[in-house]
């Protein structure tokens, strides 16, 4: 499975009369735009806004963040299941706009969605601070229910992401990445002396709106699989999460896992990447047991010599993790975990709520606990009310002047496990 | 909360759904429950039903807790 991946860097975004892409210069029709998000009947308004690195914004709650892709060639669309056919995807090539975004908001659980600054010190805490970002104000018809909202909103950025991603589909990248998964034969032959490395990546499953979905199936109903990894980088999973904000994984991020774009990078000099496995976090115990035993069954039969395991979500998560590590070193494999922690503000308290001595090798994505001070902005895209209601507020975090104080946790990316973030520790 | 009640003296069942968190925490008499969300229920079934469930697992709370143990022991 061969995928390359061409990428438009977009430099600045900009409404206009005709949604295109010129000079590095994303264009957006508003009017086109508003009447496809609105096709969808449970919708009762959109407004679209623009959020540009640097700029005083502020944009909450958000729920997801996505990035615009095409398919050029190659079989399905992007976001199979949704946007496009159920058809496997991962092979061709795919023409990405590098640097923009789609942003959804909407109160969807209200206490679970997060904050998105584009300046001053939120900002750093953020990567989505770093793109010129087409927000989606949506708000449901009266009486929808929370799950119906869901559905809709994360429908709305898919659809508009891919409206984007097709303004791509005959320009010239600047710049084109190639990736290749051999079969695991292959592969063996090819690289006979590297160790065999897999990838765990745990996908949020516990139901009642934190969910994933993989080719249009909800997560929590599938048993652990193998998926290629560039399937990935065609949308091939989608965030439906509305979980704490910092840790949870969003569309963008599963399109640009950074642990399989450094698996890639080390493949067939330090490792053999030899395959990829998605498996879930539900709320049952006997859910937890099989899926960390499937896991485990999985990578012994691959063969593997070392496995990363990233995880999505904190608390009973913790669980799943710690059994997918306990079970897969159980196997003689050895394993890296990639999590974040909630130490407490002052970080003395203990960062997991599970433990093993086979966790003995950790990457943290910092302490969700910790307490940040963020600025007041001159503009609010969004609604600034549920802010003291975020997981990681409290009664009188947003103060009568705008500036907010709040645990890290409220800053969407901020301690993302699978290392896309910049903070960490050692 | 568990291993502070039992430090005063006073014998805890903990009811939980994920058990080996539990156990990682020293919980000692363990009695797992039905879902994270749901513990001592289950929306998919009548109100009948789930007062039975919720009996059966007092019950085995009860059993429990006079119950003499050596270790840590899960009352499946």
């Amino acid at each position: 499975m061969k995928l390359e991946v061409g990428y438009i860097p977009i430099r600045d975004i900009r409404f206009g009369p005709e949604s295109k892409v010129d000079n590095n210069v994303l264009y957006v029709n508003k009017r086109e735009l508003s009447a496809l998000i609105l096709a969808d009947e449970g919708i009762a308004s959109v407004a679209l806004d623009l959020a540009r690195p640097g700029e005083s914004v502020r944009i909450t709650p958000v729920k997801d963040v996505i990035e615009p892709r095409v398919k050029v060639s190659g079989t399905g669309g992007i976001f199979p299941g949704w946007c496009a056919k159920v058809r496997t995807v991962g092979e061709g090539r795919t023409h990405v706009l590098k640097g923009a975004a789609v942003v959804t908001t909407g109160k969807v659980v209200g206490f679970q969605e997060g904050i998105i600054d584009m300046s001053g010190e939120g900002a750093q805490y953020t990567p989505f601070s770093k793109l010129n970002s087409l927000v989606l104000v949506i708000q449901p018809k009266e009486g929808t229910e929370s799950h119906a909202y869901e559905k809709s909103l994360r429908l709305a950025g898919l659809k508009t992401a891919e409206y984007l991603g097709k303004l791509a589909e005959h320009l010239e990248p600047e710049e084109v990445h190639t990736y290749e998964t051999l079969s695991v034969t292959e592969g063996i032959k090819k690289y006979p002396e590297l160790p065999r490395v897999g990838y765990v990546l745990m996908l949020q499953s516990q139901g009642l709106l934190h969910d994933t979905y993989v080719y249009g199936v909800d997560a929590k109903q599938t048993l652990p699989t193998l998926i290629g990894p560039t399937e990935l980088m065609d949308g091939a999973i989608v965030s439906g999460n509305c979980v704490s904000a910092c840790d949870k994984n969003t569309t963008y991020h599963h399109l640009n896992n950074p642990v399989v774009e450094d698996l890639f990078s080390e493949h067939g000099k330090a490792l053999n990447f030899t395959g990829l496995i998605i498996t879930n976090e539900n709320v049952y115990l006997a859910d937890k047991e099989r899926s960390s035993d499937r896991t485990a069954e999985l990578c012994a039969y691959l063969g593997l010599d070392g496995v990363i395991i990233s995880q999505e979500g904190f608390g009973n998560p913790d669980a799943d993790l710690i059994m997918n590590c306990r079970k897969i070193e159980a196997k003689g494999i050895r394993t890296v975990i990639i999590t974040d922690e909630y130490a407490g503000q002052d970080g003395a308290s203990q960062s997991l709520a599970d433990a093993d001595a086979a966790a003995d090798a950790v990457v943290t994505g910092g302490n969700a606990n910790m307490v940040i001070h963020l600025p007041a902005m001159d503009r609010v895209i969004g609604s600034i009310d549920r802010v003291d209601h975020i997981a990681g507020g409290w009664s009188g975090s947003l103060k009568e002047d705008g500036t907010i104080t709040a645990e890290l946790q409220v800053i969407t990316g901020a301690t993302n496990e699978l290392g896309f973030n910049t903070l960490s520790a050692r | 909360m568990v291993k502070e009640i039992e430090r005063a003296g006073i014998p805890v069942v903990h009811l939980c759904t994920v058990v080996p968190i539990s156990l990682t925490v020293g919980a000692n008499r363990i009695v797992p429950t039905v879902a994270i969300p749901h513990p001592l229920g289950n929306p998919g079934t009548t109100p009948e039903e789930e007062r039975e469930l919720r009996r059966k697992l007092l019950d085995q709370a009860l059993d429990a807790l006079s119950t003499p143990i050596e270790d840590q022991r899960v009352f499946e």
